[in-house]
């Protein structure tokens, strides 16, 4: 097991240093000089201009070779030092702008997946129960519907529906706490963009403990079949509910992506993109830090709670 | 659940357990008579091939140029001359609309491809070497499946974009030749290349797995001792097994492109203006949708429909072409 586990947290660090290796190569070779954006987008320079580019790329650690600059990144890394954000805001330390975005994303990632496995989890035990019968039906082609429908239009359709049709709300702008009424939306909308992974697995999982022959034995012996979905058949349902943690990871990074674009929210997903769109080198790097960091964190959780809750793979 | 008797006459078992003798049927007839019996997957496969056609035709029969500007009447609701309006500029979202459908379909056609050929060459190569090839190829794999495709994408479409660019001025600079200086289909090679980037990983699982299960095979052991090559191996025997997971996987790799397409678009980074995309006009629109929530509802509406259409087909073909399903 010991051994097990070992490999597998080697192979996501490998990993993980590839991404970010990856990553740094392609901002190296590729993303253009952030020092020349800075100062005019791609017209005329004086001499003037290139003594002052000369030291601030020196200031930035920008004039070394690659290696160089990528193992001194590392370095400083660990010592949490992320470096200063060169565009979006100037001379910023961008840990702590990752730190404060952050803070709000995990806000809305964790509402939106509260809501999101209570109810992906009851509708997975519902078609389950209810199976090949109108209401799975019902909730097994909605699901494939959701699940077809990317972020980016649900949200504006829902935006028209709800704020120029029905007229239910203003139109919900920037941030203002998790219990502000503006936080509806997109919480809501997160969590849908989640909820069909959640229910495909509920149900499967749910429909292959059905036919067990302990809950027929627990429902001959006369246990209610409240008590009996609750306490034989939920737990080993959950079990592998849990490996789908990966990807609801990716659906939240995905979802904040969009939502936080479209409602001007500044969360992580909202950094990304401004990051992004300015080459914006350090604030790039700390966005593919923390991306990969939550992917093979969450990875390799379920490598070792999967065991835990199962075990015949802890025999093994 | 079916055992084929000499005569060419099968006797199934049916799902009531009855016993019946019928005319023998090919897996593409069952999977044929499964599929007309599912209406959401016929719908998705009406729309879907509309959509291409769109796709091949609409640029041809729209009634303007896409990229004709009358600022005179801009932002216009549908009329008779428009149908469905104009944007902020005066272009017709008709024609704008039909020539998305374009960069739409060829970008789930070039991605699909790319991905389909990586994918099997990389399958193949890992089911067939085994051992480390195997395993680096598989951990490769994993890690693009793992992380989140669109953060993948941007990042790749964002860093290699304008060095590409500069390399064609250079060229250009250097060789005087005309190729050089149209860098406009640039961002669709960008485009597909990223996106296949992260849509080899999954046909590749899917050919590695085929190779692993078909290498035991009578079949395979004595084509291989008559002295036919892996090659050979692979294009009678391995693909043709795995043709039905095959095509769902074609399938929801050509509705995934089509999404992140548009995802990309609306981010800003995908594919850029004058070239027309749902995805741009989505976010186009979103600058003034609630006084002009036509030009916001109708590239999102129809995103939202193709989508749908594509995940409803995907769905249908996988259970269709399920040979332990019967009926």
């Amino acid at each position: 097991m010991a051994t097990f586990l070992l490999i597998r947290l080697l192979r996501w660090t490998a990993g993980m240093f590839l991404i970010l290796f990856v990553t740094y190569a392609m901002m190296f070779y590729g993303a253009g000089d952030p020092i020349r954006m800075m100062f005019i987008q791609g017209e005329d320079f004086d001499s003037e201009d290139e003594v002052v580019m000369l030291a601030l790329r020196k200031k930035y650690g920008l004039d070394e070779p690659f290696i160089v600059q990528f193992t001194n990144y590392l370095n400083k890394l660990f010592r949490g030092d992320w470096g200063r954000s060169i565009r979006l805001q100037v001379d910023r330390p961008v840990i702590e702008m990752v730190r404060f975005r952050l803070a709000i994303s995990m806000q809305l990632g964790l509402a939106a997946t509260a809501i999101g496995a209570v109810a992906g989890i009851a509708l997975g035990v519902l078609a389950a129960l209810y199976h090949n019968r109108i209401l799975d039906r019902l909730i097994v082609s909605s699901v494939l519907f959701i699940n077809g429908i990317p972020i980016f239009v649900t949200l504006p359709m829902l935006l028209l529906l709800l704020v120029l049709q029905l007229k239910l709300i203003d139109v919900p702008y920037g941030w203002s706490g998790l219990f502000h009424i503006d936080a509806a939306l997109p919480v809501a909308v997160i969590a849908i963009g989640i909820l069909p992974i959640l229910v495909r697995q509920t149900r499967s999982a749910m429909l292959e403990v059905k036919g067990q022959q302990y809950v027929t034995t627990a429902r001959a012996k006369g246990v209610p079949e409240q008590w009996i979905i609750l306490r034989h058949m939920l737990r080993p349902v959950l079990t592998p509910v849990i490996t789908t943690l990966g990807l609801v990871m990716i659906g939240l990074i995905n979802g904040s992506l969009f939502v936080e674009y479209i409602l001007n929210i500044p969360g992580f997903g909202l950094l990304t993109i401004e990051g992004i769109k300015k080459v914006d080198y350090p604030i790039i790097m700390a966005v593919a830090v923390v991306g990969t960091l939550i992917i093979f964190v969450s990875n390799f959780l379920v490598d070792i709670i999967y065991p835990i809750l199962d075990p015949r793979v802890r025999a093994q | 659940m079916s055992g084929e008797a000499a005569t060419g006459q099968v006797a199934r078992i049916v799902d009531d357990g009855s016993v019946f003798a019928g005319e023998q049927r090919s897996l593409w007839q069952d999977a044929a008579r499964r599929f007309s019996k599912n209406r959401l997957a016929i719908g998705g496969l009406v729309i879907v091939v509309l959509f291409l056609i769109t796709a091949v035709f609409g640029p041809h029969v729209a009634p303007y140029d896409f990229l004709e500007q009358n600022i005179m009447n801009a932002f216009q609701g549908p009329t008779l001359e428009h149908a469905l309006g104009t944007d902020d500029l005066g272009r017709d979202v008709f024609s704008r609309m039909l020539h998305g459908a374009r960069t739409a379909a060829l970008v789930a056609f070039f991605t699909t491809f790319i991905s389909l050929v990586i994918g099997v060459a990389v399958g193949a190569w890992a089911g067939i070497q085994g051992g480390r090839t195997d395993e680096l190829l598989m951990w490769i794999s994993d890690l693009i499946q793992a992380m989140p495709g669109l953060l993948l994408v941007i990042l790749i479409n964002t860093t290699l974009r304008r060095p590409i660019i500069n390399w064609f001025d250079q060229l250009y600079m250097q060789t005087r030749d005309p190729f050089f200086l149209n860098t406009l289909w640039l961002d669709y090679v960008l485009v597909f290349s990223a996106l296949a980037l992260i849509g080899w990983p999954g046909l590749a699982r899917l050919i590695r797995g085929q190779v692993l299960s078909i290498n035991e095979e009578d079949y395979v052991v004595a084509a291989r001792a008559l002295g036919c090559s892996e090659l050979h191996i692979m294009l009678r025997h391995v693909i043709p097994n795995a043709l039905g997971p095959l095509v769902v996987a074609v399938t929801a790799s050509m509705g995934g492109a089509v999404t992140l397409e548009a995802g990309l678009s609306f981010l800003g980074i995908g594919i850029q203006p004058p070239n027309a995309s749902w995805g741009s006009m989505l976010e186009e629109g979103r600058r003034l949708w609630q006084v002009f929530p036509h030009l916001m509802l109708i590239p999102a509406a129809t995103i939202g429909v193709i989508q749908v259409a594509f995940v409803f087909l995907g769905d249908g073909l996988n259970d269709a072409l399920d040979p332990r399903r019967t009926g």
